[in-house]
């Protein structure tokens, strides 16, 4: 037995009918805000008859929306169109569905409107003149579909009923009986509330993308955060972990009185490993370690550097540390590097020079007649903007080989770095 | 056809296995192989390269070559598909060189000290723990040359246990650079640099060209033979044609 629900009237919320159809079964399928459908299979045991349940979920549905209708049938279709066809409660007793569909219009079986028309040219104008058409050659009149609409229109549907799943939440909302003070007795509180959360979340195969967290202060305030990892978690720890790193940086200004965390999910990740690629580091250790970095990546003193496409000696900004999957490469061959020791900013430095060329670095403690050079080596750019020039020696002192240069627009030398 | 494909797989996993400097395929105990330099000297020196789970330091005057020696280390491990990270509270490394030497930036974690504040260093330690225990690291260096002596010894005194009681349960190997010997584990290496002499290009005038640096390298306490390499020319430089003299 199934049972249509239908408001012909404004509901007060969209999902007004659905709500109302799950407190008699959880098996309920929308066809968006109404009509909603029933499945009411086994509910005898609770109402002694069907007029009798018909009854109350029209009474329920009174109380809820203007103008209902409801419908109980024996077939889909049936409780469907005659619960938007008829006002009221209408029960229908096993073999009535035909006779109840045939005065319905047509109009009910939500035809697209070209062949709406064609039925209508043909002087069919309900349910019942539909029916009434012969079976024969009605496919090659209207397409393959008809004899479905045929069965349709007689009340007939085989078709099962699937149930519309409930939409997901994943909140969770804790009051407390004694306000809570300090980061660390609230560690043990987020663990009760995230460690339910994550498992549903694992439940529904999902991962959270990122926790908005809410928590009620003594002083009547509400102190909110919002975290996004950089890779979604269903690890109550990692979340616990960052949860309590963002609040060491952003502490609540009072005791906590109640707790809200939602989590935004999104579907887990599915990663088909390599064999013979080298392990990836895990998304959630990465994140963790990024924010017990925070200090470190907030003032852009942390991260991957990244190089600039130009010629200026020393031009890169700090990006975002998020290595991606191992592309694979070659080890470098040949012999290791020198490598440079910058200075920022650049040392000033005094130079003396004969023709030209330095004999003396005197540069705060790096102080020294030079004994062997190289150089000059002179660049320049950047005309069209901050425009740079510069004159480099590699020069060798008796306390290590530093490189200086000469800036040709301020006639200054600097101590750029040691060569090591 | 399948046993074919069984074949080409077990060739592949074969030729993996006997690559020393092969990354660690999922599952392997990282822990076994060493890290190599590529410096074939220095790791045969090592017996194969700086010990995992251990901390190792490489120390000299400056020009000795330690930051070189390390880099090529860190280019290895970047370019092998490893992370690495480089804790700097002196802001002292060069990306720009760092890259001409082959090292893909995209997998280090660079941490840059801030200049002066008396809490520069001790920031930069609590950092290397921080990397350390995330286990996500090959490598992990502390640059401390260029500070003093002074600055490092306020430390406190359980600094160091501290960091080698971390990095034992983990693969990777966390190699202090520095000025003097500071600290190394009861495994660890401790690489004594002093700087050979450099080879320039050609006799002194425009145009001439720092070639190498040579390096001398000691290890432990009582090895009193060095073994010498060199650093190649200074890394990073583009190519740069000579110019004439200034008038």
């Amino acid at each position: 037995m199934y049972g249509g629900l239908h408001s012909a009237g404004p509901l007060p919320t969209p999902g007004a009918l659905v709500d109302l159809a799950r407190e008699f079964t959880p098996r309920v399928e929308a066809f968006g805000s109404t009509p909603v459908l029933l499945d009411l299979q086994g509910l005898g045991r609770a109402w002694p008859s069907p007029r009798a349940l018909g009854e109350a979920l029209l009474e329920a549905a009174r109380l809820r929306c203007h103008e209902p209708h409801v419908a109980l049938a024996g077939s889909r279709v049936a409780a469907l169109l005659v619960s938007q066809g008829r006002e009221g409660l209408t029960v229908l007793a096993p073999g009535e569905e035909a006779a109840a569909l045939a005065p319905l219009p047509l109009s009910l079986l939500a035809l697209d409107p070209e062949r709406e028309e064609t039925l209508r040219g043909w002087g069919l104008r309900t349910l019942g003149d539909l029916a009434a058409l012969p079976a024969t050659g009605l496919a090659e009149r209207l397409g393959p579909d008809a004899p479905r609409l045929r069965r349709l229109a007689r009340g007939e549907d085989d078709a099962p009923l699937v149930a519309t799943p409930r939409p997901e939440s994943f909140a969770c909302t804790l009051e407390l009986e004694w306000p809570v003070d300090g980061l660390e007795p609230l560690s043990f509180i987020l663990a009760r509330v995230l460690e339910p959360l994550c498992a549903r979340l694992v439940e529904r195969g999902r991962r959270a993308v990122s926790l908005a967290l809410e928590l009620g202060l003594v002083d009547g305030s509400v102190h909110r955060r919002a975290l996004h990892p950089a890779a979604p978690s269903s690890d109550p720890r990692t979340w616990r972990t960052l949860l309590l790193l963002d609040l060491e940086i952003h502490p609540p200004r009072d005791a906590i009185q109640a707790l809200t965390l939602r989590a935004e999910p999104t579907p887990a990740r599915i990663v088909q490993f390599s064999l013979l690629d080298p392990a990836q580091p895990s998304p959630e250790r990465l994140a963790e370690t990024m924010a017990r970095l925070h200090e470190w990546t907030a003032s852009g003193r942390g991260g991957a550097p990244v190089l600039l496409d130009t010629h200026r000696p020393g031009a890169f900004v700090m990006g975002s540390f998020a290595p991606g999957p191992f592309a694979g490469s070659r080890a470098p061959q040949g012999p290791p590097r020198i490598a440079l020791r910058v200075f920022r900013p650049p040392r000033p430095a005094q130079v003396s020079l004969r023709e030209g060329v330095p004999v003396f670095v005197s540069a705060g403690a790096v102080r020294g007649a030079v004994l062997d050079l190289a150089g000059p080596w002179r660049a320049s750019g950047d005309w069209w903007d901050v425009a740079w020039s510069r004159e480099e020696w590699d020069v060798a002192l008796a306390g290590g080989i530093y490189r200086i240069f000469r800036d040709r627009l301020r006639e200054a030398w600097f101590l750029e770095g040691e060569l090591d | 056809m399948p046993s074919a494909l069984k074949h080409t797989l077990e060739d592949l996993l074969r030729v993996r296995r006997l690559q020393a400097d092969a990354p660690p395929l999922r599952g392997q105990d990282r822990r076994l192989s060493p890290l190599s330099t590529g410096v074939a000297v220095v790791d045969d020196l090592l017996g194969g390269g700086l010990p995992r789970g251990q901390l190792s330091e490489v120390h000299g005057p400056p020009s000795a070559g330690r930051t070189g020696l390390v880099l090529a280390l860190t280019t290895r491990i970047t370019r092998a598909g490893a992370l690495a990270g480089w804790v700097d509270p002196r802001d002292r490394f060069d990306p720009g060189t760092a890259a001409g030497a082959g090292l893909d930036l995209a997998r280090l974690l660079w941490l840059r000290g801030r200049a002066g504040p008396p809490r520069a260093l001790p920031e930069a330690v609590a950092a290397t723990g921080t990397l350390v225990g995330s286990g996500l690291f090959d490598l992990v260096v502390l640059d401390l040359a260029g500070i003093p002596a002074v600055e490092i010894q306020r430390l406190p005194g359980a600094t160091w246990i501290r960091l080698q009681r971390m990095i034992e349960s983990t693969p990777a190997a966390l190699v202090l650079v520095g000025d003097a010997h500071v600290a190394h584990g009861p495994g660890g290496a401790c690489l004594a640099m002093a700087p050979g002499s450099p080879r320039w290009s050609g006799p002194p005038g425009p145009g001439r060209l720092l070639r190498g640096l040579a390096s001398e390298l000691r290890t432990g306490r009582h090895a009193l033979r060095p073994v010498v390499f060199e650093l190649g020319g200074a890394s990073g430089a583009p190519p740069r044609p000579p110019l004439a003299p200034r008038e």
